[in-house]
């Protein structure tokens, strides 16, 4: 199990097998996960907030622009739109109480990644998002398969 | 960030760590007379971070913790964390309430006593800062959650990640002579507020 590249908040990365990616910790960010099943070709984005101002730096911060960026990215590598889905995971509401200044962050990021998605024509097969836990996500390129961890135990695969 | 360059990066990044070093120090009173334990503070750090870089700095996103966090809204603008480990997080509340502690299954009364407990430690950081710079602090409600320190991470990311790219964080570790417990405050404050402060801390230092 060696290869795991952890994909921190606001990061972009496409990668093949044998490596693994994985975002530690999703809170109220969202990790968008595209994957192409014929090439085994798969990316994650590590979004922090939902839509990007006029100017900004890191495209891969916004749920808008960077699930754009990935999708960009993924046909650079060679993957065909019509093979690509996408799973969500995150997007977790985390202090109840100390949202003044942002509302539930978490849901407007899931709107957002999803309407981005759709503007992309991409299929979204799974979600694991919402709720009020924060998860892991080990995306095994070989398999496909998405693990979900969250803290204390229980684990899903999508 | 935009207000620092290179040149003053390491004497501002001096004042801010004097400046929570304080707060961190009246913290750490109050949180060792409410357990009577004595606790000792370390050097408080001070690290310009990308934002991806924040939860590794602090040892991973994926170990898990107790974090209880609260943002200051008036004049001042900063979130402010207190994070203990899981296994300090467990003797803690145990103290506390005298019973069995489960992280993954905390009672409304432990969950209450881990904010309470919180409270009072940023409270206390906020009191000796705001004497010291002469500005009053408006901390939000504090609220607290068990979970991984990157999802505890997220949301004081988030408020400051929608004006910039990388961070300030303060990081003060404490922990415990006589018995095996620690953890540590965490500011993370606004550029605009780093200059407020380091314009006062200028004036105090004259």
């Amino acid at each position: 199990m060696n290869d795991l590249t952890v994909v921190g908040i606001a990061q972009l990365a496409v990668s093949r097998p044998p490596s693994r990616l994985a975002c530690l910790g999703l809170g109220s960010c969202v990790a968008v996960i595209l994957y192409d099943p014929v090439l085994k070709l798969g990316g994650i984005v590590h979004i922090l907030l939902p839509k990007a101002p006029n100017h900004h730096d890191l495209d891969a911060k916004y749920a808008d622009t960077g699930t754009k960026k990935l999708v960009e990215e993924m046909i650079k590598h060679g993957a065909t739109k019509a093979r690509v889905f996408a799973r969500l995971v995150g997007g977790a509401e985390m202090f109840t109480a100390v949202n003044l200044a942002i509302s539930n962050i978490g849901r407007e990021n899931i709107l957002e990644a999803r309407k981005a998605l759709h503007d992309s024509s991409i299929r979204i097969m799974a979600e694991e998002t919402a709720g009020k836990k924060g998860r892991s996500v080990y995306f095994d390129l070989e398999t496909g398969k998405v693990l979900v961890q969250t803290a204390f135990g229980s684990e899903r695969v999508i | 960030m935009s207000i620092l360059t290179k040149d003053e990066d390491l004497k501002v990044l001096g004042i801010i760590s004097e400046f929570a070093n304080i707060g961190a120090g009246s913290a750490a009173t109050a949180l060792s007379h409410l357990l009577d334990v004595d606790l000792m503070n370390d050097v408080t750090t001070c690290e310009i971070l990308p934002l991806a870089k924040v939860a590794d700095w602090l040892g991973g996103g994926n170990q898990i913790v107790a974090g209880t966090y609260t943002y200051l809204c008036g004049e001042l603008k900063s979130g402010i964390l207190v994070v203990f480990p899981q296994d300090s997080a467990v003797s803690l509340l145990g103290h506390l309430t005298k019973a069995d502690i489960s992280l993954s299954k905390l009672t409304e009364l432990q969950k209450s006593a881990l904010r309470e407990v919180g409270n009072i430690c940023l409270c206390w950081y906020l009191i000796a800062v705001s004497k010291m710079v002469d500005i009053d602090m408006i901390p939000a409600p504090p609220d607290a959650t068990v979970d991984y320190l990157g999802a505890v991470l997220n949301v004081p990311l988030a408020t400051l990640g929608a004006k910039v790219d990388t961070v300030i964080a303060v990081h003060t570790s404490f922990k415990a002579l006589d018995r095996q417990f620690d953890g540590y405050f965490l500011m993370l404050p606004e550029a605009s507020t780093l200059n407020i402060i380091l314009e006062r801390m200028g004036e105090h230092c004259r």
